[in-house]
């Protein structure tokens, strides 16, 4: 029974080790969760910013979400390195401009 | 009196004379062109002269100036070479795999460059040198409408007859987008009774630029009237004038936007 159970674990092991080695080569294991992150917020950010195209088809409920998104979006952007962060920030602040003029010119109306 | 007005005239033809020689002195193949310094100094380089004719007869305003992130005024970017390294600026497209017209574009910064890749800093960073470019202005203008005073490209037309077709999509550094609905063109009242009243084509401007790269910066506001342009500023590099006259057509092509016939 011992030796069965010996058997059980070494296998298990085996296992999980075969399973997350190619995993943890491509680096999926420690910053895993970093990976994942930016991934998530570079869909945010693309599906923020690919409105600007249609903005002044947009209501002003709409307008104001997506204002509200791109303010959540980018403390998250700020904490990328410098590079990424200084290309994000400016680009994210062109979609939020173009969002806040439309806006404020339907405002005006 | 008479003395006076005829020296007065004079005067002026003499300015205008002037004025119109010193912008024939900006050659087509340099009209547009900027010359970037931001840190080559300290990289030991020569500054990078940045061809507008060659890159935006492949490639709309909205690619580079908002996809990519490239500022509307020379040198305020701060392009690095560690920035081109990783695929930004640059980067996005001379990253030594992407490719045109089924070549490589070259990679624009390498990190502990050989003598060989040396050589390639040059093809950009070619301010003050003697640069046997890849590209040559002549022959490459030689089937393309030209127009104005200058004999410049005429890109519109030129995009309109197929001879260029401007990309306005980079796989993985542009989003996808809607379609795009294009605003109505407008009339904006001229200042002078002499001068026809001005044709705005949104669509024109919108098929190269988008939205953003115009609003809010260049023009705050879309109310008509709220703004008072005049040609001083515009000729100051404001409002219309921060792309024409400097990459796009000149001000001295006055019937391009002044093309509403006077009542």
């Amino acid at each position: 029974m011992n030796k069965l159970k010996i058997f059980v674990v070494v296998l298990v092991a085996a296992i999980s080790i075969l399973l997350l080695a190619p995993a943890a080569k491509e680096g999926m294991l420690s910053p895993a969760g970093a990976a994942y992150a930016q991934d998530d917020w570079k869909k945010e950010f693309e599906a923020i910013c690919s409105k600007t195209q249609d903005s002044a088809a947009l209501s002003p409920d709409e307008l104001n979400n997506l204002v509200d998104r791109c303010n959540k979006l980018r403390p998250r952007i700020e904490k990328l390195d410098e590079t990424q962060r200084k290309v994000y920030l400016k680009r994210l602040q062109m979609c939020r401009d173009l969002f806040a003029f439309v806006l404020e010119s339907k405002e005006k109306k | 009196m008479r003395l006076l007005k005829a020296f007065l005239i004079g005067l002026m033809f003499v300015l205008c004379a002037d004025m119109v020689a010193a912008r024939r002195m900006i050659k087509p193949s340099e009209y547009g062109s900027v010359t970037i310094r931001s840190f080559s100094h300290q990289a030991g380089l020569a500054p990078v002269r940045f061809d507008h004719w060659l890159h935006r007869s492949l490639y709309t305003c909205r690619l580079c100036h908002v996809d990519i992130g490239f500022a509307m005024e020379a040198n305020a970017t701060r392009i690095t070479a560690d920035a081109n390294i990783k695929g930004f600026y640059c980067g996005s497209c001379h990253d030594g795999t992407r490719l045109h017209d089924k070549k490589i574009i070259f990679a624009s910064c390498s990190v502990n460059a050989t003598p060989e890749e040396r050589m390639r800093c040059s093809r950009c960073h070619s301010v003050g040198k003697n640069v046997q470019k890849e590209y040559n202005y002549a022959s490459f203008a030689e089937k393309l409408p030209k127009g104005g005073m200058e004999e410049l490209i005429d890109w519109e037309k030129a995009e309109a007859r197929g001879l260029i077709h401007p990309v306005d999509f980079l796989i993985g550094v542009s989003m996808q987008r809607q379609p795009l609905n294009a605003q109505k063109d407008f009339s904006i009242t001229s200042r002078s009774t002499w001068m026809p009243d001005i044709i705005f084509s949104h669509k024109k401007h919108v098929m190269w630029n988008g939205c953003e790269v115009c609003h809010p910066d260049i023009f705050p506001s879309v109310k008509k009237g709220v703004v008072k342009y005049s040609m001083l500023q515009i000729a100051n590099g404001q409002y219309c004038g921060l792309c024409h006259d400097r990459v796009a057509f000149p001000l001295n092509e006055c019937d391009k936007c002044h093309a509403n016939p006077v009542q």
